[in-house]
């Protein structure tokens, strides 16, 4: 097949509404999701406690915060098989190869990603908003989210950052997941399976998805550092 | 009658003495200025009765207790309120902004709205109800600030420099404010270089000068 007719049968796929093809896209937004939800919470509260807060130790732990953006997503994913495997500490859990694996490795990746955008960003923000919060009262949840409240376009672009972390990385997924067609194969695995297999066409339909969504989420935060620099927040 | 003594405070920068006090007593209902050079450390000293820069060996009595002044008590963050010489707005409305230390201390949305409105008739902001803060002017954002310090009827309210950077108008119109604060039964202490607000009618005044307080 040449690579205009392999073109020509990805668009066919694609728009033909293809149930594998599209199983492969729900999985991926779904795990990727899923990751994200769970990893935001606890990522921002830490990000936002290294930030405004002065403890021994701090400096290390901003390093490891940083550091840990450029962990090979297959470093995590051999880790995460360790752990999961049946003789690991986690193996009884029965994650491995299985949805709720590839949704951990998920959050194991993007949780970095989320921290050190949200302590940069509270970092970034006018430090009067806390001191403003704490001399009219306020608890230290609400000083918090007064704090992330004003910081929210940088705590949005740190989500952004790390949706697109987590929906393009390949090598956690294919580990912990398996690439388990219609349970664990994802838009990446997919596309590394077929292009191994010489079958070109799906990967490329799958390739268009993948940078149809990271348009989208770049324009979102084109969008956002826009309202940002309207409202006089900080990115 | 007393409504505050702070003792011990004390600021280095490096190896500089900022400032040593053996005793800083406030009054209450009582007025004052702060005056001194640029970098004296008047909006330092007025931090450090906010809590909001550390003041270890500082003590305090307050309501007829000795405490220290860090961890910060409780009681005198209700008693004590600060604004910033540029005063910051959160991102939400001119009236939420008003409303943010009552919510922040547990009132109910419904039961601050009357108080709010009043400040707001107060700090003859009432037309900007609904306006997105980063759209106030400078004299505005600081009539929103006193507003939002008022509303908690605090014991001591600590300005910083609150007719600074505003000229005209403006000024006139925070400096018109002031008196009324003084009415309210709260102390306030202004930190200014303001000669208008110096000789405000009633006003004691304290000079921070080669690290020493002096009661004048």
């Amino acid at each position: 097949m040449s690579l205009l007719d392999a073109i020509a049968h990805a668009f066919t796929l694609l728009f033909s509404g293809d149930e594998a093809l599209w199983r492969i896209v729900w999985v991926s937004l779904k795990t990727s999701i899923l990751g994200l939800l769970l990893a935001a919470p606890p990522a921002v509260f830490l990000g936002y406690v290294i930030a405004m807060h002065r403890f021994p130790g701090r400096r290390i732990a901003v390093w490891l915060a940083q550091a840990a953006l450029s962990l090979p997503t297959v470093l995590i994913g051999l880790l995460l098989y360790l752990l999961l495997s049946r003789r690991g500490p986690m193996g009884g859990l029965e994650w491995l190869f299985s949805q709720q694996g590839v949704i951990l490795g998920q959050m194991v990746i993007g949780m970095p990603v989320l921290l050190a955008f949200t302590l940069a960003a509270v970092q970034a923000a006018d430090p009067r908003y806390a001191e403003t919060a704490i001399a009219h009262g306020a608890s230290r949840w609400r000083v918090m989210t007064t704090v992330l409240h004003e910081a929210r376009y940088g705590v949005m672009a740190a989500v952004i950052s790390g949706f697109g972390r987590v929906i393009s990385e390949v090598g956690c997924a294919l580990m912990v997941g398996g690439n388990i067609e219609g349970e664990t194969r994802t838009i990446t695995t997919a596309i590394a399976l077929e292009t191994s297999k010489g079958e070109f066409a799906q990967g490329i339909a799958l390739g268009i998805v993948l940078v149809s969504l990271a348009l989208v989420m770049n324009g979102a935060l084109v969008l956002l550092q826009g309202e940002a620099h309207t409202a006089g927040g900080r990115l | 009658m007393s409504l505050l003594t702070v003792h011990g405070m004390r600021k280095r920068h490096g190896e500089r003495l900022l400032f040593e006090i053996d005793t800083l007593a406030i009054d209450a209902a009582t007025g004052y200025v702060l005056t001194g050079v640029n970098g004296a450390g008047k909006s330092t000293l007025l931090r450090m009765l906010a809590g909001l820069e550390r003041c270890d060996a500082c003590t305090v009595e307050f309501d007829g207790k000795h405490l220290p002044l860090h961890p910060y008590p409780a009681a005198l963050r209700r008693a004590i309120v600060f604004v910033h010489q540029h005063p910051i707005m959160f991102s939400t409305s001119v009236f939420h902004n008003i409303a943010y230390g009552l919510l922040a201390r547990g009132d109910s949305r419904r039961s601050v709205g009357a108080v709010v409105e009043a400040a707001m008739r107060w700090a003859g902001v009432e037309h900007l109800r609904d306006t997105e803060p980063s759209r106030l002017s400078g004299g505005e954002k600081q009539r929103v600030a006193l507003a939002r310090a008022r509303v908690l009827q605090p014991r001591l309210l600590l300005l910083d420099e609150p007719t600074a950077n505003l000229d005209g108008p403006a000024r006139e119109q925070v400096m018109s404010l002031i008196p009324t604060l003084l009415d309210a039964g709260g102390s306030v202490v202004m930190a200014c270089h303001d000669r208008d607000l110096i000789g405000l009618p009633g006003i004691h005044r304290l000079k921070l000068r080669d690290g020493r307080l002096e009661y004048r």
